[in-house]
């Protein structure tokens, strides 16, 4: 029963890599290219339920990793039953010009993890219809999260230059 | 009609955390709803990155301000995870009597920030006051009134004190006591009943495809709660029940919020009867030299809002390369707010917004 | 009421006034207002204290600045604060606006309090128990009592300075200056 969903996506897919499942989780890997078709069938198979949307950066490698985290509410809840509780969906974009298409039109909820994603590390999401920042304020050159944006440098650049009020006129 | 633009920005009564949004009104009806989140952004995941992995507790549960007991479960759900530390049974024990209590607290605060929108200050009055009957057991135990940096991987930091437990049994007794006074004074009150019957409708399949959990889904009917999907601490040792409602709007969400008070405060009494005596933590290695082997972790737990969860990967280092944390306030502040916000009048913003329970650090971090 | 209070009250009586019945306005801007409902409510009750929660800063003369104050914060509490009427008075509540606290490394948030609004009294902690919110209430009664909680004075004089402050951080302020502001040599 387990095997069952690991044997369906490598049987569809040629160019997926998955482990087994350990601990109620199957790990997949896809390229950028197929990342939609994967996420249809995995939604059609009862995981509709998208957790998280995330991004690491793997700066060594020259990658930014973006993971999809799905689940599925109750067993039996819409779809096949059975197969593990999560599934890990990981893609990988290069750093520059990272780029992914939208995954609304599955999930309606991926709309605000996808504005975080692009605002916070600087991929784009195609065909998302609000890419408007959601907490930022300032313009940053380089998205904060990224691992080579240097959060101190920048705090004492930005903050630590403002000066102390009153400090020239005490002598008035 | 003229449409309006509003601001229903952060200085305002009707907002409880710093949060914005910006409606888009024609008369009184709300035609459109933006939420306008950031105004508590911290960048407290990159923040992470630069902390060693037990520099990071102070810090994870200052990111919620309203029950930070569960953010210092989840990073250490994840943490033990990853590292593979295991955590003797009395300490889970604690930690399940200790998120209760937090719930209590948490749940007596929406309480207090509810009644305050609806106008029912003595009710308000009342929960405040029995909240702070609840901080002063934690402030007992741990030293702290709002934060407590209680747990951490491989149990909890100290056992409790003697007497510890009969003085939570009379304080969970003084307050349950009252629960036939805010029956009749809020819950079966009849302007309560017109206030929230009908305000906030989430229908099931909207809360299902917009990711909604705790009490938003718990409103609809499912019974999807994170201690018996998927059982953490001693959740599975002591039997208790999931408590629903079927309309799904602001008057079921509230009354879903009361029933979990209730059923709470009677775990909290199983739990005390069942507890094994034993060790409360087991070692961790030297919090200096601590290093977890490479990997990545999905945990999740309940909190009071819904399902929390964290995503946190090691790269073999000190130091966390990424944690990203699940909270239960980005779907409902963000989607399901603006979904549920079309088509109501102004003066219901608050009643909605406080009975999906947004918390604004959550969504920001 | 005792007889050195009387004298006071016959006195100036405006100071009096404006001592005992601080109005806070009411804007949860950080990690602190968790201990805020307390204080205002049964069991530590700020109103015997004459401290009491306003819906707008046009009622209000304390500013209660709770927690850490992010760059999209520090734009709704520059607003709100010029937009009360004088005399007014701003705590900083929590560590976190004395010199950025736990936060000091973070890129959002900002440091220093008092160089984008005049602060009169700072309250440490993390969080300040209401018995510290009341320490310094009474703290607050004695600078007033001597004249020296002149935060809003000092933005007067000031002004351009505080105001080239917001505007490094902020960018270009959307609202006209408070006060006419000084035309440099």
């Amino acid at each position: 029963m387990n095997g069952a969903l690991t044997d369906r996506l490598k049987a569809i897919f040629r160019d997926i890599e998955t482990d087994d499942v350990r601990d109620g989780r199957l790990t997949v890997l896809a390229p950028a290219a197929s990342v939609l078709s994967v996420l249809r069938l995995l939604r059609s198979d009862g995981y509709g339920y998208l957790q998280l949307i995330s991004c690491v950066d793997w700066i060594d490698d020259g990658q930014l990793e973006v993971v999809y985290v799905l689940s599925r509410y109750l067993d039996g809840e819409g779809g096949i039953g059975g197969g593990p509780i999560r599934v890990v969906l990981k893609t990988r974009v290069p750093r520059t010009n990272a780029s992914l298409p939208t995954a609304i039109e599955i999930y309606p909820i991926a709309e605000p993890y996808e504005r975080e994603v692009h605002e916070l590390f600087g991929v784009r999401f195609e065909g998302h219809p609000r890419l408007t920042p959601l907490f930022l304020e300032r313009e940053y050159e380089i998205p904060p999260f990224r691992k080579d944006f240097d959060t101190r440098q920048y705090v004492e650049d930005v903050f630590g230059s403002v000066p102390a009020v009153g400090e020239e006129s005490q002598d008035s | 009609m003229r449409e309006l633009e509003l601001y229903f920005g952060p200085q305002h009564l009707g907002m409880v955390g710093n949060f914005s949004i910006t409606l888009k009104v024609e008369g009184d009806r709300i035609v459109k709803a933006d939420a306008n989140p950031g105004y508590l952004h911290r960048g407290f995941e990159k923040l992470m990155e630069l902390r060693s992995w037990i520099k990071n507790f102070p810090m994870v549960c200052r990111m919620n301000v309203v029950e930070p007991d569960s953010m210092e479960m989840i990073y250490s759900m994840g943490v033990e995870k990853l590292a593979g530390i295991q955590v003797p049974e009395r300490a889970q024990f604690i930690r399940s009597i200790y998120l209760e209590l937090a719930r209590v607290g948490s749940h007596l605060f929406g309480l207090w920030a509810y009644a305050n929108m609806l106008g029912f200050d003595t009710v308000a009055q009342w929960a405040m006051y029995h909240r702070d009957l609840v901080l002063d057991l934690f402030e007992e135990l741990t030293g702290g009134r709002v934060y407590h940096i209680y747990i951490w991987p491989g149990g909890v930091r100290r056992d409790f004190p003697d007497g510890f437990e009969d003085r939570i049994v009379s304080t969970l007794h003084s307050i349950g006591g009252c629960v036939p006074d805010y029956d009749n004074a809020f819950f079966n009150n009849r302007l309560f009943r017109e206030r929230a019957k009908g305000v906030g409708t989430v229908t099931r399949e909207d809360a299902v495809a917009m990711g909604g959990t705790g009490q938003v889904i718990r409103a609809t009917g499912m019974e999807y709660d994170i201690r018996k999907v998927d059982p953490y601490a001693a959740y599975d040792r002591v039997p208790w029940d999931v408590h629903t409602r079927t309309e799904g709007d602001a008057y079921s969400r509230i009354w879903v919020v009361r029933d979990e008070m209730i059923e709470s405060v009677h775990m909290i009494f199983k739990l005390l009867d069942a507890m094994p005596k034993g060790d409360v933590y087991n070692r961790i290695p030297n919090p200096f030299k601590w290093r977890i082997p490479e990997g990545d972790a999905y945990v999740r737990c309940e909190s009071s809002r819904g399902e929390l969860g964290l995503y946190i990967v090691s790269d073999g280092g000190d130091k966390p390369h990424r944690a990203h944390f699940r909270t239960p306030s980005y779907p409902h502040g963000l989607t399901v707010l603006e979904q549920a916000l079309v088509g109501e009048s102004i003066a219901d913003v608050g009643n909605i917004m406080i009975s999906l329970y947004v918390v604004a650090p959550e969504i920001d971090r | 009421m005792d007889r050195n209070q009387l004298v006071k009250w016959l006195e100036a009586p405006a100071k009096m006034a404006h001592k005992y019945s601080l109005h806070a306005v009411y804007f949860c801007t950080g990690c602190g207002i968790i201990e805020v409902p307390p204080t205002i409510t049964a069991r530590w009750d700020a109103e015997r204290f004459g401290v009491l929660p306003t819906a707008t800063p046009r009622h209000a003369n304390l500013f209660l600045i709770t927690g850490y104050v992010s760059v999209k914060t520090l734009r709704a509490i520059v607003r709100t604060y010029e937009q009360m009427p004088e005399p007014k008075f701003s705590v900083g509540f929590g560590s976190c606006p004395i010199n950025g606290g736990m936060y000091w490394d973070s890129y959002n948030t900002i440091k220093h309090l008092d160089r984008y609004i005049p602060i009169d009294g700072w309250i440490a902690g993390c969080m300040p128990r209401p018995e510290a919110i009341f320490i310094a209430v009474t703290h607050l009664w004695t600078l007033i009592e001597k004249d020296m909680a002149d935060g809003y004075k000092r933005y007067r004089e000031h002004y351009d300075e505080y105001r080239a402050n917001q505007e490094r951080v902020l960018g270009k302020l959307e609202w006209p200056p408070l006060f006419p502001m000084r035309k440099d040599q």
